[in-house]
C-alpha cells in the first residue's frame, strides 16, 4: 500500500488505525470464548432474553443472541454448516424444528432430563429438538365490536361478512404456515384453498409482520378480528387491563379440528463446541423452575406435566388441540408453501 | 501489443479487474439463478405477485415523482428567485430531511397518523368522534413519507439550475413585454428541465429501491418482496426472480438519469455571470412563503425531529440508554468505517486507472462498480449471500460478508466523488513533479494526494453514512452480536415500542447532520 506509507506521520496513525478496526471488525466474533453460548433465536428478543439472563446469572454462562425470522436462522445454519458459531437454535415452530432436524443440523440428545420433562408428542423422537412452551394459534377479537358466539372456527374468518374486519400475518411467518397445514391435513386443499382466498380478501392490506401489531389493531378496533398466537393477547392484556380484546378458543364445536397447537422449542446444533454448556442451558429450560419462567414469561402453556400456566390463560383442560402430530408439520411444509403462493397471500 | 501487455502487468490493473469482477459476479449469479429457474416458478409468480408487485412499485414511484417535482421546483424556485426574510435560512433547512432516514421518518408518521393516532384525535374533534382520516400504512402513505423525504433531491439539482443559469434569457422575454407567470412556465422551466429530470430520476431510483420505509408501512414493493421471499422461504428461486425484476426496473431509471444529467450539459450557457434578481415580497407574500415552507420542512424534518427528541427523553427510552445501546453505537461506527474505508480503498484503483489510462478495459471497470446502484439492499445481500456460500462459504457469517455487500452497494456513491477528483487534476501537475526530480511516491504524497484530498474526504464521508443507515443488508448479513443503531431502530419500530425505537433514530440523524452539511457544500448528488 504505497500511498499509506507516503502520508504524514498523523494522517498514518489514523489511517492504521482505521485499517486495524476493519481487521478487528472481521475476525474478533470470530473467536467465541469458551463459556460462552451463541444462540440463534426465532422469537423475538423481548421474550427471550429474561430467560436467557436468569440461565447467565445461575451458571456465569454468557449468551450470545442473534435474533431474527426463524426460516432466515435455518437457512444461515445450513448455508454455515460446520463453521457455524451458533450452539443453539430456538424457535417459534416445531415444523422448522423438524426441518433443521431432517436436515441433519440438530444432535441428537440422550438426556434423562428431558425425557422426564416433557412429554414425547412435544419433542423430536431422538430429542434432536425439544419443546418447551405451547401456543395456540386463536381468534382475537374485540370484545366492543364481535360477540363471543359470531365465530366458531378459524375457518369462519374467510366469510365475506368479516371483509375489512380482520387481520393476519404475512405468509412469511412460520406459524402462520404451521396453522395453514394443519387445516390442510384436516380439510385438503380445495377448502384450505378457498379459505386462504377467503383470508385474503377480507384482510386486504391488514397483513402485518408482527403478531404484537395484529392484536394492537384488534384492541383498538381498527380491526374487529385478528388471528394470532394467544400469548400475545394475554401479554397486551397484562399491559392494559382495560382493553377490549379477548381470547376466543376456535373450532372447538362438536367434530371440529380443535385448536391448532404449535411449540417454541430448542435443539442443540450439531457441530457445536460447547456441548455441555449447550446441555445445561437445555436442562435449565426444561425443569420445573425454567419452564415456569419460560412459560409465564410470554404466557404460553408450559410442557412440563407438574408446571401450571399462568391462571389468566383459558384453562388448558377445559379446550381440545387439533390432532396433527407436530413432527409433521414438517413434511406439510412444501405442499403448504405451494399452496399459500397459488392464492398469493402478501 | 507491448502496451496490452504492460497494462495486464500492472498489478494495479489487476486489482481494478478483480473489484469490477467481485462486483458484478453477485449480479450475474443472482441473474443465472432466476432465469435457471423453473418456468412453473416464473408462471406461478407472474399468476399471483408480480403483476401487483410491480404495479405498486412503479406507481408509488410516479406519485412520489409528481410530488417531489412540485416541492422541489417550487421550493428551490422561491429561495432562489424571491427575496425574503430568513431565506438564507430556508435555503439551508431545505436540505435537512436527507439526514431522516426513510424508516424514521415511516415509523414517526405511522404514530402520527396512525389510527388512534394524535392527528385522527384533532380531526375528530372538527368531524365528529367517529370520523377517520387514511391509513399511513397505505399507498397514501407511502408516498407521503417517501415524498418528504426524497425531495431535496429534486430541491438541490433545480436550486443549482436555478443559480447557473444565464439570467439574461428570462430579462429578455420579460423586456419582451412577457408577464412574470409566463416566463416562469416558457423560459425558466424548459431551461431547468434536464435538472429535473435527473432529481425525479434520482427520486424514483431511491423509491425503488427503498426498504425501511415500505416495511413499516407494509406496503408491498418489489423491493420489500425480495426481502420477505428471503425471510420466510427456503430456496431463494422466487427471490432471485423478484431481484432480476427489480434490478430491470433500476437500471431503466438509472439510464434515464444519466441521460438526462448528460444532456444538462448542452444547457449550460457561458454568458457572463450574475446573481439573479430577487422579486422582493410585501408582507403578505412573505407569510405566504414561510408558511409554505415551514409546513414542508415541519412536516420533514422539524416535527419528526421533535418527537424523536420527546421520545428519547422519555423515561422507558431513558432506561435502554445503558452498556449494550453503547455496543450497537459501536457497531455501527466500526461497520460503517469499515466499508468506507474499504470502498474507497476499492474505488481509488477504479477511478484513478479510468481517469489516467481511460482505455476501453478501464473505463469498464468503472461502470461495473456502478452497478451497485441496481442492486438494492436485499439484492445486494441475497447477491453476495449466494456468491460467498458457492465460492466461499468460510467467510459465511463474518462481517467481511456485510462489508463485502456494503461496499458493492455504496461504492457507486463514493465513486460519485473519487472520480470527478481525480479528473479534474491535470495529469500534467503530476508530469511536471516528476520532471523537476520527484518520485513517483514523492509525486503522490506531494502533488496528487492534497489535490483529491477532498474527494476522498466526501467519498469516505458518503458511504460511511450510507452504511450507518444501511437497514435490509444489515438485516439479512449480520453476524452474531453485530445489531446496528438502524436494526434496533427497525426492530423496535416494526413492534410499534416508538419511545424505544427514539433514541437510535435520533443518534442516526444527528450524526447524519455535520455530514450532510460538509455533502451539501460538495457533492450532495449521492446523500
Amino acid at each position: 500500500m504505497p500511498f499509506v506509507c507516503s502520508l504524514p506521520p498523523l494522517r498514518q496513525t489514523i489511517l492504521s488505525g482505521l485499517l486495524l478496526l476493519f481487521a478487528a471488525g472481521i475476525f474478533v466474533p470470530c473467536a467465541p470464548a469458551a463459556d460462552k453460548l451463541t444462540i440463534y433465536s426465532g422469537r423475538s428478543e423481548r421474550l427471550i432474553k429474561p430467560v436467557l439472563d436468569a440461565f447467565t446469572a445461575n451458571t456465569g454462562i454468557q449468551i450470545e443472541l442473534l435474533s431474527s425470522g426463524t426460516t432466515e436462522l435455518v437457512n444461515r445454519l445450513k448455508a454455515e454448516g460446520d463453521r457455524t458459531s451458533a450452539d443453539l437454535l430456538i424457535t417459534n415452530d416445531a415444523g422448522s424444528l423438524e426441518l433443521a432436524r431432517t436436515a441433519g443440523l440438530l444432535r441428537p440428545l440422550n438426556m434423562r432430563e428431558i425425557e422426564r420433562a416433557i412429554p414425547s408428542q412435544f419433542r423430536a423422537p431422538d430429542n434432536a429438538w425439544v419443546g418447551l412452551s405451547g401456543r395456540f394459534w386463536i381468534v382475537a377479537y374485540n370484545s366492543t365490536m364481535v360477540k363471543a358466539d359470531q365465530v366458531k372456527s378459524l375457518l369462519d374468518l374467510a366469510d365475506p361478512k368479516w371483509k375489512d374486519k380482520i387481520a393476519i400475518p404475512n405468509s412469511g411467518s412460520e406459524y402462520l404456515q404451521a396453522g395453514v397445514s394443519v387445516i390442510l391435513t384436516t380439510y385438503g386443499e380445495e377448502k384450505t384453498k378457498q379459505f386462504l382466498q377467503g383470508l385474503k380478501t377480507n384482510a386486504d392490506t391488514q397483513v402485518y409482520q408482527k403478531s404484537s401489531q395484529i392484536v394492537e389493531a384488534v384492541a383498538k378496533g381498527q380491526v374487529a378480528l385478528g388471528i394470532v398466537n394467544h400469548y400475545y393477547v394475554y401479554r397486551h392484556l397484562a399491559a392494559q387491563p382495560e382493553a377490549p380484546i379477548a381470547v376466543l378458543m376456535p373450532d372447538q364445536q362438536e367434530g371440529g379440528m380443535g385448536a391448532i397447537m404449535n411449540v417454541a422449542g430448542v435443539g442443540i446444533v450439531k457441530s457445536t463446541k460447547h456441548l455441555d454448556s449447550a446441555k445445561l442451558l437445555v436442562e435449565f429450560l426444561v425443569a420445573k423452575a425454567g419452564q415456569k419462567l419460560f412459560a409465564d414469561l410470554d404466557k404460553e402453556y408450559p410442557l412440563h406435566p407438574d408446571v401450571k400456566a399462568d391462571p389468566a390463560l383459558v384453562e388448558r383442560k377445559s379446550f381440545r388441540a387439533a390432532l396433527v402430530p407436530l413432527t409433521k408439520l414438517a413434511e406439510l411444509r412444501e405442499p403448504t408453501l405451494a399452496l399459500i403462493e397459488q392464492v398469493g397471500l402478501r | 501489443m507491448s502496451t496490452i501487455r504492460q497494462q495486464l502487468a500492472s498489478p494495479l490493473q489487476l486489482l481494478a479487474l478483480a473489484t469490477a469482477g467481485i462486483i458484478l459476479l453477485p449480479l450475474g449469479y443472482v441473474t443465472a439463478r432466476a432465469l435457471s429457474a423453473d418456468r412453473a416458478v416464473w408462471s406461478r409468480l407472474w399468476a399471483t405477485r408480480i403483476p401487483e408487485l410491480l404495479f405498486n412499485t412503479v406507481s408509488l414511484a410516479a406519485s412520489v415523482a409528481v410530488i417531489t417535482l412540485v416541492l422541489g421546483v417550487s421550493t428551490a424556485w422561491l429561495v432562489t428567485r424571491v427575496e425574503f426574510p430568513g431565506r438564507r435560512l430556508w435555503e439551508g433547512a431545505l436540505v435537512l430531511p436527507l439526514a431522516m432516514p426513510t424508516y424514521v421518518l415511516a415509523y414517526v408518521y405511522s404514530y402520527l397518523l396512525g389510527f388512534a393516532g394524535p392527528v385522527e384525535h384533532l380531526w375528530q374533534l372538527v368531524a365528529g368522534p367517529q370520523a377517520r382520516i387514511f391509513s399511513p400504512h397505505s399507498y397514501g402513505g407511502a408516498t407521503l413519507v417517501m415524498a418528504l423525504d426524497t425531495f431535496p433531491f429534486v430541491y438541490l439539482l433545480s436550486r443549482s439550475a436555478l443559480l447557473s443559469m444565464n439570467v439574461s434569457f428570462e430579462e429578455v422575454a420579460r423586456a419582451s413585454g412577457v408577464s412574470r407567470l409566463s416566463t416562469l412556465w416558457r423560459v425558466t422551466l424548459p431551461l431547468m428541465r434536464p435538472s429535473i429530470a435527473a432529481g425525479v430520476a434520482l427520486v424514483i431510483l431511491y423509491v425503488v429501491s427503498d426498504f425501511g420505509a415500505v416495511s413499516l408501512l407494509r406496503y408491498q414493493t418489489l423491493t420489500y418482496a425480495v426481502f420477505q421471499q428471503m425471510t420466510g422461504r427456503s430456496d431463494n428461486t422466487a427471490a432471485s426472480i423478484l431481484s432480476l425484476l427489480l434490478v430491470g426496473l433500476a437500471l431503466i431509471f438509472l439510464i434515464t438519469e444519466r441521460w438526462f444529467r448528460q444532456r444538462s450539459r448542452f444547457y449550460q450557457t457561458t454568458g457572463r455571470y450574475r446573481t439573479p434578481q430577487r422579486h422582493r415580497y410585501g408582507w403578505l407574500g412573505t407569510l405566504a412563503v414561510t408558511g409554505y415552507l415551514g409546513l414542508i420542512v415541519g412536516a420533514a424534518f422539524a416535527l419528526p425531529a421533535s418527537l424523536l427528541i420527546q421520545w428519547s427523553l422519555s423515561p422507558e427510552a431513558q432506561a435502554t440508554l445503558d452498556s449494550r445501546f453503547f455496543g450497537f453505537v459501536w457497531n455501527s461506527g466500526v461497520l460503517a468505517t469499515s466499508a468506507a474505508t474499504g470502498g474507497v480503498l476499492i474505488g481509488l484503483p477504479l477511478a484513478y486507472l479510468a481517469s489516467r489510462r481511460p482505455t476501453m478495459l478501464n473505463l469498464s471497470c468503472l461502470q461495473a462498480a456502478y452497478a451497485g446502484y441496481v442492486l438494492p439492499g436485499p439484492v445486494a445481500a441475497l447477491a453476495v449471500l449466494v456468491l460467498f456460500t458457492r465460492l466461499a462459504p468460510i467467510f459465511y457469517g463474518s462481517v467481511l460478508i456485510l462489508i463485502v455487500a456494503y461496499v458493492i452497494h455504496f461504492l457507486p456513491a463514493g465513486l460519485q466523488s473519487l472520480e470527478p477528483a481525480l479528473q479534474h487534476i491535470s495529469p500534467n501537475l503530476e508530469e511536471v513533479a516528476r520532471t523537476l526530480g520527484l518520485g513517483m511516491r514523492d509525486t503522490w504524497r506531494r502533488v496528487t494526494l492534497p489535490l483529491v484530498r477532498n474527494g476522498f474526504v466526501v467519498a469516505w464521508v458518503l458511504i460511511f453514512l450510507q452504511t450507518m443507515k444501511e437497514l435490509p443488508a444489515t438485516l439479512l448479513l449480520r453476524p452474531v452480536g453485530f445489531d446496528t443503531l438502524a436494526i434496533r431502530v427497525w426492530m423496535e419500530a416494526s413492534e410499534e415500542y416508538f419511545q424505544l425505537a427514539a433514541p437510535s433514530a435520533l443518534l442516526i440523524v444527528l450524526l447524519s447532520l455535520p455530514a450532510l452539511a460538509l455533502l451539501v457544500s460538495k457533492d450532495w448528488r449521492a446523500a
